[in-house]
């Protein structure tokens, strides 16, 4: 039980990856805040799979990329039980992984890099505001942000999303940097395409195919194979280990 | 509750239906199974074969192409009610994995388009016009093409679809069908039938497809006294027993048990390549868990390359890892695994005993690869993606192995050069090996393929020839003449 009695935030996570992660931190025994934008059965249906695996869990709707939804979010955790250990940043804007039908550079319109901008470094700059008073106050914390290894290699350039995740990677670097005299730990996770989820349920086999004649694992990733690494990082294991960005992708990318 | 079958001409409410239920991904689906009596049968057996000579008869073969086209384009589009059903319910009842049943499906359909469906045609029949009219004979004369007027099917439940390409043989060559389906995978055929009718309205009456318990021999004498053709998948005992109560005045052909296999030259294991032979090797064990008559058993693999055969049985087992993740196998029944069990208990034993021999795969007995020196036999796989890999510096070495399984040889999956290919070949037709693909396609046979080296449409029909002579002797009584 690596996190017993830690309170661990995790947007984004009625489905697909954030489901998968915030799984495994319950069955780790952490309390675990569901945060999901629309579909409440679904996050409801993982409060009841964390509570079966020995955790416990509370779905709270939020549109992480409006600041009061955020800061109503982390004011009801932190009424109710007090404190924030870990965060994850997970919730994304919709976007269509098509590599067939994406915007090419010339059609490509401010609105959309915006809305991208919005969607991850707008929504986790909002949360950190919230969190880091009461993580500064518990001595520590740890905050995960999911980004992408298309930052390191956009192997199909979707410009707009690949560029807010990149704008997110730095800012994470920079808050490390700052956060640290606090004890607040903040890294990136960055997986490579996985599969399955929503949001790549219709990539077309040809690009799968693509990408794993490149993956020296030889497959592509599943929403659990992100789990570790992020339980990773929001762990002790990791207390000297900030401002990094782990790659998930079977070493398709090696940095 | 799914119904299965399909037929027209008798109420649906004289007809008993059996439930069968099955379990898979944790989902259970329940399956109404048409179990028609004697009479029933031979009733659905009459109005088929009235409305294959009255109806199917008068389309044209491009028309049928048009209409098979159509259905297929319509299972292949994913939001297709009939599609959606197949990859729903599809994986509970065969138990494969939901990706692998969907890519199959697609994959398999996409070999009934018009271009596969014409080029079919072309192979077997050369002018395919010989379906519709008597047509002009290179040696003189006329030919037509007749199709059966009522052919029964029996169909396995090994491969998703399977059902698929006796149907749309039978219906290219203007054939009825009754089809049997089998009770372990009873909904896809009727499907089918169902979509036929639906893109044509005048053919439903063509096509029916039902259940009984197989074996039952007053039905099957019946049935088959009554068809001009009975075409059978099964395993040998069951085609035997099948055999037995086809009448003597019906012809009978049989698709059963076989075994296949792959070659691996030494050319395809240098540092470039290896990797990806052994993926594409993989991929063929991995696809409906070896379930298919194409599915390879074991690898003969050439020595001598940068990559030895033992260092590509470890390539080839962590492909087998990695499609276990990607493409789980099913699970399997506790008599397939007590057997699996038992066979690896057997194999690891042997290793203390067998130099060189050494059998790796996980404890959970998801896959297996054994790797083994030339010895002077082979076994067969107990499948369920278990192979053996057996080394070796000639490919001459292999012929003595085969023989024994002369008569079930079909597939050879090859990964050598061009003239390698083309001698390789020369040396597996002499075996009994009927068909030779690369690696990674062995289980998906192209179009027009040579099923256990036969004609799929040519074995369907009866020729008939207007001589040369009677078209001579007819000028005889013509009105015109002078």
């Amino acid at each position: 039980m690596k996190f017993k009695d830690q309170v661990v935030l995790v947007t984004g996570a009625s489905r697909g990856i954030g489901a998968a992660i915030a799984k495994s931190f319950a069955a780790e025994g952490a309390f675990v805040i569901v945060n999901y934008l629309q579909n409440e059965k679904a996050a409801e249906e993982v409060v009841a799979a964390c509570q079966a695996l020995g955790g416990d869990a509370w779905a709270i709707q939020a549109d992480v990329t409006v600041e009061e939804d955020v800061n109503r979010l982390a004011g009801d955790v932190l009424l109710e039980v007090g404190k924030i250990d870990v965060v994850v940043n997970n919730a994304f804007k919709a976007y269509q992984f098509d590599p067939e039908n994406r915007k090419l550079a010339w059609d490509l319109k401010w609105e959309d890099v915006q809305e991208q901008l919005d969607g991850s470094l707008r929504a986790v700059h909002h949360m950190t505001q919230a969190v880091i008073p009461a993580m500064k106050k518990q001595g520590g914390g740890s905050i995960i942000n999911m980004v992408s290894n298309l930052i390191a290699r956009p192997v199909v350039p979707y410009i707009d999303y690949t560029t807010a995740k990149g704008a997110l990677q730095s800012y994470s670097r920079n808050l490390a940097a700052e956060l640290g005299a606090f004890g607040i730990r903040m890294n990136c996770v960055a997986p490579g395409l996985v599969y399955p989820t929503d949001a790549s349920k219709h990539t077309k086999e040809d690009v799968k195919e693509m990408i794993i004649s490149q993956t020296p694992l030889g497959r592509i990733a599943m929403p659990i194979d992100i789990v570790g690494p992020v339980l990773f990082l929001a762990s002790e294991w990791a207390a000297f280990v900030t401002g990094q960005t782990i790659y998930v992708d079977g070493g398709f990318v090696m940095n | 509750m799914e119904r299965a079958g399909y037929f027209t001409g008798l109420n649906e409410e004289d007809v008993k239906y059996e439930i069968r239920e099955f379990q898979g991904h944790g989902k259970t689906l329940q399956v109404e199974v048409p179990v028609v009596t004697t009479e029933q049968l031979l009733q659905i057996a009459e109005g088929v074969k009235t409305a294959s000579d009255h109806i199917l008869k008068s389309f044209s073969v491009s028309e049928l192409v048009r209409i098979i086209d159509e259905v297929i384009a319509r299972l292949l589009d994913r939001d297709n009610l009939y599609r959606q059903k197949a990859e729903e319910l599809l994986p509970i009842i065969t138990g494969f994995d939901e990706e692998m049943v969907r890519l199959g499906l697609t994959s398999q359909l996409k070999t009934f388009r018009k271009p596969q469906l014409q080029r079919f045609l072309v192979e077997d029949f050369g002018n395919p016009l010989l379906l519709d009219d008597f047509q002009p004979r290179a040696k003189g004369g006329h030919s037509k093409a007749i199709g059966p007027g009522l052919m029964t099917h029996i169909w396995a439940g090994n491969v998703p679809a399977l059902p698929l390409w006796s149907i749309v043989s039978s219906l290219l060559v203007k054939g009825g069908s009754i089809g049997k389906v089998s009770s372990a995978e009873p909904l896809f055929a009727g499907w089918v039938a169902k979509m036929i009718a639906e893109v044509e309205p005048r053919l439903r009456g063509c096509l029916a497809v039902v259940w009984w318990p197989g074996g039952d021999e007053e039905k099957e004498s019946a049935l088959f006294n009554a068809s001009d053709l009975v075409f059978a998948y099964g395993g040998n005992e069951a085609l035997t027993a099948i055999k037995n109560h086809v009448p003597l005045t019906t012809k009978f052909l049989g698709h059963g048990h076989k075994i296949s296999f792959g070659l691996v030259s030494k050319e395809s294991l240098n540092a470039k390549n290896a990797a990806e032979t052994a993926r594409l090797a993989a991929y063929d064990v991995m696809r409906f868990d070896q379930q298919g008559c194409y599915s390879p058993q074991f690898f003969f693999v050439q020595s001598g390359g940068q990559v030895s055969p033992k260092s590509f049985s470890q390539y080839v087992a962590h492909e087998l890892a990695v499609f276990e993740k990607r493409f789980p196998r099913r699970a399997l029944s506790k008599e397939e695994g007590a057997e699996l069990f038992t066979w690896r208990q057997k194999e690891q034993m042997s290793v203390f005993s067998e130099q060189g021999k050494e059998v790796i795969g996980p404890d959970s007995g998801s896959w297996a690869v054994v790797y083994e020196p030339l010895k002077d036999f082979v076994l067969p796989s107990p499948l369920n993606r278990v192979v053996r890999i057996i080394e070796i510096e000639d490919f001459h070495e292999i012929l003595p192995l085969l023989v024994p399984f002369r008569h079930y040889l079909q597939t050879a999956g090859i990964a050598a050069s061009p003239e390698n290919l083309f001698h390789l070949s020369s040396l597996l037709a002499k075996t009994g090996v009927t068909r030779i693909s690369s690696l990674g396609q062995m289980t998906a046979p192209e179009a027009g393929w040579h099923h256990d080296g036969a004609w799929s449409l040519l074995d369907l029909v009866q020729m008939v020839d207007i001589e040369d002579n009677a078209e001579v002797y007819a000028e005889k009584f013509a009105s015109y003449r002078d």
